[in-house]
């Protein structure tokens, strides 16, 4: 057994079952060994989208997945999917091919030191030098990327290790133990109690749910407390569907970009429960502000995280669904209902004051109307940009999963990231919602799409232009526009031809609903354009 | 406020580009940084000293026991811990100031290295502040050039 196959046999021992890639003659043994296994693979067009494939597949088959590059120019264009994966905590182990040992160093043909170039996006990186560690490596690998706040982890293998026969005989570690890593953080029972007995104080408590409770799959949970105990709960883009829209005790995304009244509930809050959250810019604009009026408990896996951004807190450090499935014993009093009523009140009378342009096809219309129409366990991948904000702001949360790339805010990652997720979990429905910019982006995925017959739906919201920057520009820079404006191009129905997908558009909200209705139940992968003015912002 | 960790890690390749680079990234401050090895060849040690406020002093803490080659790190207190430091200096001096700078070794501990008709090489060794004071003491003479090997530390328990 060589090490490629060595390195095979290990993911099939994980579990794995598709990897997103790319060959090239530094991974070349690798995919010869990988044709005679059970794994299947995914031939993307270009390696960040199989970052970004595996990521979106990581996120709906909540395990960890791979994804596979050669050397150098390979290696290096997987750095912002990567980058992509850290900031939003995706477990992903990604295997590079490098240059054979003796010319590591050397500055040879397609030679690049990616561990040197992601060492401040993964969470940990392997130069595999010897082929009998094969099996200890890939078993760590996935250890650190699947435990504590999970993330990508890299492992660089040189060709003539891949090709090298092994010196003794496979053996899969049953498990690992790294004296430098204990991600399992027993939780502390004294900081447990202070938490208790804040929430038992508070008069007007108020839940904070960001992305590391998804991550954690802790739903369930919070949303048996936050049932039990009658708590308000607002979330962060990430934690987009830690609770049904229609929730009672759902109040919105807080944030520059989110609801104004879930703003209010954090600002008016006496106790805030932060839970697997950054406490990010865009999330929490003042922190300095927030610190000083409320009171705070942050509950997070990643202790680094308290304190990075919020001053004083009561900290508690540990897994989401752990903590919640023990507070769910502890009984506390009944949250008082004026401090829900209050919430309800300004929820209702909060007018949006934004103007919508009566053209074309209003983008917060067409986000509510597509998300009622869809599945109920639908999957919504978002991009970056206006669609991003609008999609947020609008999506209608039933069961299903909302997926964006909510730390980098990765252009171009809808489109991967869907099929990605559509491999993954093949009988759910799978909608990227992308604008002209992030669609193009990554539009030469579509060759990806249409090869492997991944039936996901595409929704671009077409308005000639990077919106989110023009709108920046409008406000900041009095509508000097400079590099923004995409015009007509492409032609999307022949783009769709070209890739034998079902094609729609639409240019009013009266033609809406039945476009909607063709396009979603289109047998196949499809296409649909909506026209958007151009002028209709997102604040 | 200064902070003095002394941190054991893999002895890997890699790992002293992964510690400096978090500094790096994260905007910490290094004062001084000294690796070595240990009693143990697969450990090696660090004192990183760093300045910085409480939080930027604690985070600097989180974000190296986040990193899965830290094996362990121990912040240290002043009060209850040793730290020392060495340097090598060489002084300009000539026939008439050369007694009054001996004498300065003599006071400080400073040991004569070599000697030249213009220049004096001196190693001190001590806390970091006996290292400053002693860069104050020759500084009238002419600092030629110095080199400091940054602080190493152990808790006193």
């Amino acid at each position: 057994m060589n090490g490629a196959e060595a390195l095979v046999k290990c993911l099939e021992l994980e579990g794995i079952s598709t990897v997103f890639g790319y060959p090239g003659v530094a991974i070349a043994p690798f995919y010869d060994a990988m044709a005679r296994s059970s794994i299947r693979h995914i031939l993307v067009r270009q390696e960040q989208a199989a970052g970004h494939a595996a990521n979106g597949y990581a996120r709906i088959s909540r395990q960890t997945q791979v994804c596979v590059t050669s050397s150098g120019p390979g290696a290096t264009n997987l750095i912002t999917a990567l980058a992509t994966a850290y900031a939003d905590s995706i477990p992903l182990v990604a295997i590079t091919g490098q240059v054979d040992s003796h010319l590591v160093g050397r500055d040879v043909f397609q030679e690049a030191d990616i561990r040197g170039a992601t060492e401040s996006f993964v969470k940990y990186s392997y130069l595999v030098k010897n082929v009998d560690e094969i099996p200890h490596i890939v078993k760590e690998a996935f250890y650190i990327a699947s435990t504590g706040r999970k993330g990508p982890v890299l492992i660089d293998i040189p060709h003539d290790i891949q090709l090298k026969e092994m010196g003794k005989a496979f053996a899969y570690p049953e498990s690992v133990e790294m004296r430098g890593y204990k991600p399992n953080h027993k939780i502390n029972a004294q900081q447990m109690s202070k938490v208790i007995e804040a929430i038992r104080k508070a008069k007007k408590p108020l839940i904070c749910a960001g992305g590391g409770v998804i991550l954690g799959h802790g739903e369930p949970e919070i949303r048996e407390f936050v049932e039990k105990n009658r708590i308000p709960l607002v979330s962060t883009i990430m934690g987009i569907g830690v609770l049904p829209k229609s929730h009672p005790m759902y109040f919105g995304m807080l944030g520059n970009n989110g609801k104004p009244y879930a703003n209010r509930a954090v600002m008016n809050s006496d106790l805030l429960i932060i839970v697997g959250a950054r406490i990010a810019d865009r999330a929490v604009p003042k922190p300095e502000t927030l610190e000083k009026t409320v009171s705070v408990i942050h509950i997070d896996i990643d202790s680094a995280e308290i304190g990075k951004v919020l001053g004083p807190t009561l900290p508690l450090v540990g897994d989401v669904k752990e903590i919640f499935a023990m507070l769910n014993k502890e009984e506390f009093p009944q949250t008082d209902d004026n401090w829900i009523g209050s919430l309800e009140q300004i929820k209702h009378s909060t007018v949006d004051q934004r103007h919508w342009s009566e053209n074309l096809v209003n983008p917060m219309l067409l986000v509510q109307m597509l998300s009622e129409k869809m599945d109920k366990d639908a999957i919504y991948v978002a991009d970056v940009g206006q669609n991003q904000l609008w999609s947020a702001d609008n999506y209608v949360m039933q069961e299903g999963r909302f997926l964006t790339s909510g730390g980098m805010g990765t252009m171009g990652y809808s489109i991967p990231a869907a099929f990605g997720a559509k491999i993954g979990a093949p009988d759910k429905q799978v909608v990227a919602v992308c604008g002209d910019g992030s669609f193009q982006m990554s539009m030469y995925e579509l060759g990806t799409i249409a090869v492997n017959k991944v039936p996901v739906k595409i929704l671009v919201m077409k308005n000639g232009y990077l919106g989110l920057v023009r709108e920046h520009q409008e406000k900041v820079f009095e509508s000097r526009y400079s590099g923004v404006a995409l015009y007509d191009y492409p032609y999307y129905d022949k783009i769709a031809e070209a890739y034998d997908m079902g094609y729609f558009r639409c240019s009013s909200n009266e033609a809406l609903p039945d476009e909607l209705e063709k396009f979603l139940h289109y047998d196949g992968a499809a296409i649909m354009v909506c026209d958007i003015d151009a002028s209709n912002n997102v604040i | 406020m200064k902070g003095i960790f002394s941190v054991l890690v893999e002895n890997r390749d890699g790992v002293l580009s992964q510690i400096s680079g978090l500094f790096a990234r994260r905007g910490f401050n290094i004062d001084s940084l000294v690796v070595g090895t240990t009693e143990q060849k697969d450990v090696s040690s660090m004192t990183i000293v760093s300045t910085g406020d409480q939080r930027t002093i604690d985070q600097i803490e989180k974000h190296l026991n986040k990193k899965p080659d830290v094996i362990k790190v121990r912040r240290l207190d002043e009060s209850k811990s040793i730290s020392l430091e060495m340097m090598l200096i060489k002084v300009g001096c000539t026939q008439a100031n050369r007694g009054s700078l001996i004498e300065i070794c003599t006071v400080m501990g400073g040991k004569i290295m070599h000697v030249t008709p213009r220049a004096m090489m001196i190693e001190v060794h001590g806390t970091p502040e006996t290292i400053e004071d002693f860069i104050e003491m020759v500084r009238s003479y002419g600092i030629i050039e110095l080199q400091r090997t940054g602080t190493i530390s152990l808790g006193r328990t």
